[in-house]
């Protein structure tokens, strides 16, 4: 039945018209082997983006898929769209760090940083 | 336009020079066991990073660091001789490809363990201007690459053609089997073969870094892919091919970085690969079986 | 569920298809180090089909695998008469080609007010078919292990049947084939195109679940790793490559013991297994002997 359920809404999907979501983040070194403290800003359409949850993972882009970083979920911070949250990596070098939005705003958006 | 050509040309060659020696060393190993080693450059990170330690950690002169590149690539060769090489001598070339670089992740990321920033400074081999002819400038350090890959490979065609070392070579690229029955130590010779040409490599690592004065895990690569684009283009097995065939990627590199662009140059470089391999599959300048000597 | 389980499996459903890939041309007795190209030409296919066009994404999946397949066909029409290391460097040459002309592709397209499309190293941002479908991550790993069972179950039927047998043929003995009257070019040809319709899949697949790729992802590194996985696992049969891809990603990857230090665990790994079982821990010998036991048993 689930998977009936499935095919149908693979064929049937419409996008949803919403305006893109913006990302942006800031990592700070932390205490601990390659941990970073980020501090995560989300805005669409040029206001903050509140009261979604953020889950955040890492890929790295020359390796795909060999590297599974624990997600981590972000806890609101003190400004309006701003989100924190501690990654801890694997290797230093560019990762795109996957923010994945769930709750109000379902989205995923990649954003490409290096970490040395 | 005319002036841009030629010192194009000069850069080309500047480059191709480095791309020469690692082909020597690459062609060494080729024409001897039939064998792609994609450790090759690998290795010679590995020596490159071992002096760069040394650099960072003591006060070491520049041969001193010359010299513990060579040990570090001879070292790393050995290791990669031992465990891809030997054990599939009668075997699979394919498995002892695969192998080579899985032990090319091992090199990447005990480099980047020990060295984690991405970019290290190398201690420049000379310091002093360019040559200079009207306008055109040629780089100190290009000569130097470009003598050292000519004697190498006059120098190995000399040992190849004349020593008792020589004629084992010969003896086991001719026939393995036949060797062996005649007394020499086949898998001895190969090892002997393996060192040389890692040497070889270790020297044009050193020459590279000094060079370009930095160092970064991406010349495991680079080295691998250069001088595996250098042999082929210069006729598999043939040394004085692996010369020619290094200048002229050099060049053809250097003209279309300049009339197309980097990423132009590279597609470029890999089209005129496939192309080789598809129309004259063993090389361009093909040596008969009794002229390749190497 | 934990995410982050469903994320660790989702990556080994969708490496398997690249590893997949490799195995079938391995088992037919050609090396190719750039089944990454094909997966690349998938993952940007699909890609460009559902966020800039608005397909489907089953609809641009099956295109993904037409693509992966079109360009396997094109490499291999001039290449698979090469023999062994001399076929191997020119697919990775392919698949380096490739990956520059990912790298020079400018294509963008307004929707919904912004730019969306392949911008050369910049990558391609927005691939969110499965975000504006409402599919989650449970659903999407669903998805990818349907797809990847599908391709298992057509490996097995073929190797039982007699096309399998010629396959396995033109890997031990294309001499042999050619005097049974067996087409070997045009058979390798065909082999060649279903390896990269398989690659294309998974890219596809890939893309979708990224929602973001850019060049350096179809990089020699996904390609060789295929194969070292194909290699570990065995070529005796299908579930060798999945064997490998789950003693990499999820034993040593997983378990986070050896974190830091994995490359040179699996690159050892890799290395010794080669001398001892060059043919992989399920090979030909030890399914044989397996398919024996069993049949005895019953």
């Amino acid at each position: 039945m689930r998977v009936i359920f499935l095919a149908f809404l693979l064929l049937a999907a419409a996008p949803a018209i919403a305006q893109r979501v913006q990302a942006d983040i800031d990592c700070k070194p932390a205490k601990g082997l390659m941990t970073y403290d980020c501090v995560i800003r989300l805005s669409r359409g040029g206001k903050p983006l509140e009261g979604v949850e953020v889950s955040v993972g890492a890929d790295m882009p020359s390796m795909p898929m060999a590297h599974n970083v624990k997600p981590v979920k972000a806890a609101p911070g003190p400004k309006p769209g701003e989100y924190r949250a501690r990654l801890e990596l694997e290797m230093s070098g560019e990762w795109a760090v996957k923010l994945r939005l769930s709750g109000a705003v379902r989205d995923q958006i990649i954003v490409k940083r290096n970490f040395d | 336009m005319f002036f841009d050509l030629i010192q194009n040309t000069l850069d080309g060659l500047a480059m191709g020079s480095s791309y020469a020696l690692l082909a020597v060393g690459f062609t060494l190993i080729f024409g001897v066991l039939r064998r792609v080693n994609l450790s090759y450059g690998p290795a010679i990170m590995f020596g490159g990073y071992c002096a760069t330690w040394v650099h960072l950690n003591f006060q070491a002169g520049l041969l001193a660091l010359a010299i513990i590149t060579i040990a570090g690539a001879v070292l790393a060769g050995a290791y990669v001789e031992r465990l891809c090489f030997a054990p599939h001598r009668q075997g699979s070339a394919i498995a002892a490809m695969v192998a080579s670089f899985a032990l090319w992740m091992q090199f990447e990321e005990a480099v980047t363990l020990v060295m984690p920033s991405h970019v290290y400074d190398f201690p420049a081999m000379y310091d002093g201007p360019p040559f200079e002819f009207g306008s055109l400038t040629l780089r100190m350090e290009a000569l130097v690459m470009l003598a050292c890959a000519v004697a190498i490979s006059y120098g190995l065609h000399r040992v190849l053609s004349g020593s008792r070392f020589g004629l084992a070579v010969r003896a086991v690229i001719d026939s393995p089997v036949a060797a062996q029955l005649a007394g020499i130590d086949v898998p001895r010779v190969l090892l002997q073969v393996f060192l040389l040409a890692s040497s070889i490599g270790g020297l044009a690592g050193y020459l590279i870094v000094s060079t370009h004065t930095q160092i970064t895990p991406m010349l495991g690569m680079w080295s691998t892919l250069k001088g595996l684009l250098a042999m082929m283009i210069g006729g598999l097995g043939s040394l004085p091919g692996a010369v020619a065939g290094g200048l002229v990627l050099g060049v053809l590199e250097a003209h279309s970085q300049w009339f197309l662009g980097p990423q132009s140059r590279d597609l470029l470089a890999f089209l005129l690969l496939f192309g080789l391999l598809a129309v004259r599959p063993y090389g361009l300048w093909r040596a008969s079986s009794a002229e390749a000597e190497a | 569920m934990s995410e982050y389980a469903i994320g660790v499996f989702t990556n080994i459903g969708l490496i398997s298809f690249i590893a997949l890939s490799a195995y079938l041309l391995l088992i037919a007795g050609e090396m190719s180090f750039g089944q990454q190209g094909f997966f690349g030409v998938g993952a940007y296919v699909a890609g460009v089909a559902t966020a800039m066009y608005g397909i489907p994404l089953p609809v641009a999946a099956l295109l993904a695998m037409a693509a992966g397949a079109a360009a396997a066909f094109l490499v291999g029409l001039p290449t698979l008469r090469l023999r062994g290391l001399y076929f191997a460097m020119a697919t990775l040459a392919a698949a380096e080609m490739l990956r520059i002309v990912f790298e020079l592709i400018h294509f963008q397209r307004e929707v919904e007010g912004e730019p969306v499309g392949p911008d050369g190293t910049q990558g391609f941002r927005g691939i969110r078919w499965v975000f504006e479908a409402g599919i989650e991550p449970q659903d999407f790993l669903a998805i990818v292990w349907a797809s990847l069972a599908l391709a298992l179950a057509m490996f097995v039927i073929v190797e039982r049947s007699r096309l399998g047998a010629t396959l396995r043929m033109l890997g031990e003995d294309p001499e042999l084939a050619r005097s049974l009257g067996i087409q070997v070019e045009r058979f390798k040809l065909g082999i060649a195109a279903a390896a990269g319709a398989l690659a294309g899949l998974g890219g596809a697949l890939y893309a979708h679940h990224n929602t973001y790729i850019e060049p350096r992802n179809f990089d020699i590194m996904l390609g060789v790793h295929s194969l070292a996985y194909a290699l570990i696992g065995g070529l005796g049969t299908v579930f060798g490559p999945l064997l490998g891809v789950l003693i990499d990603i999820g034993l040593l990857e997983g378990s986070r013991v050896f974190q830091g230090y994995r490359m040179i665990v699996f690159g050892g790994l890799v290395a010794v297994l080669l001398v001892f079982r060059p043919r992989g821990l399920l090979d030909e010998r030890f399914v044989h002997r397996l398919r024996h036991r069993m049949f005895r048993q019953t």
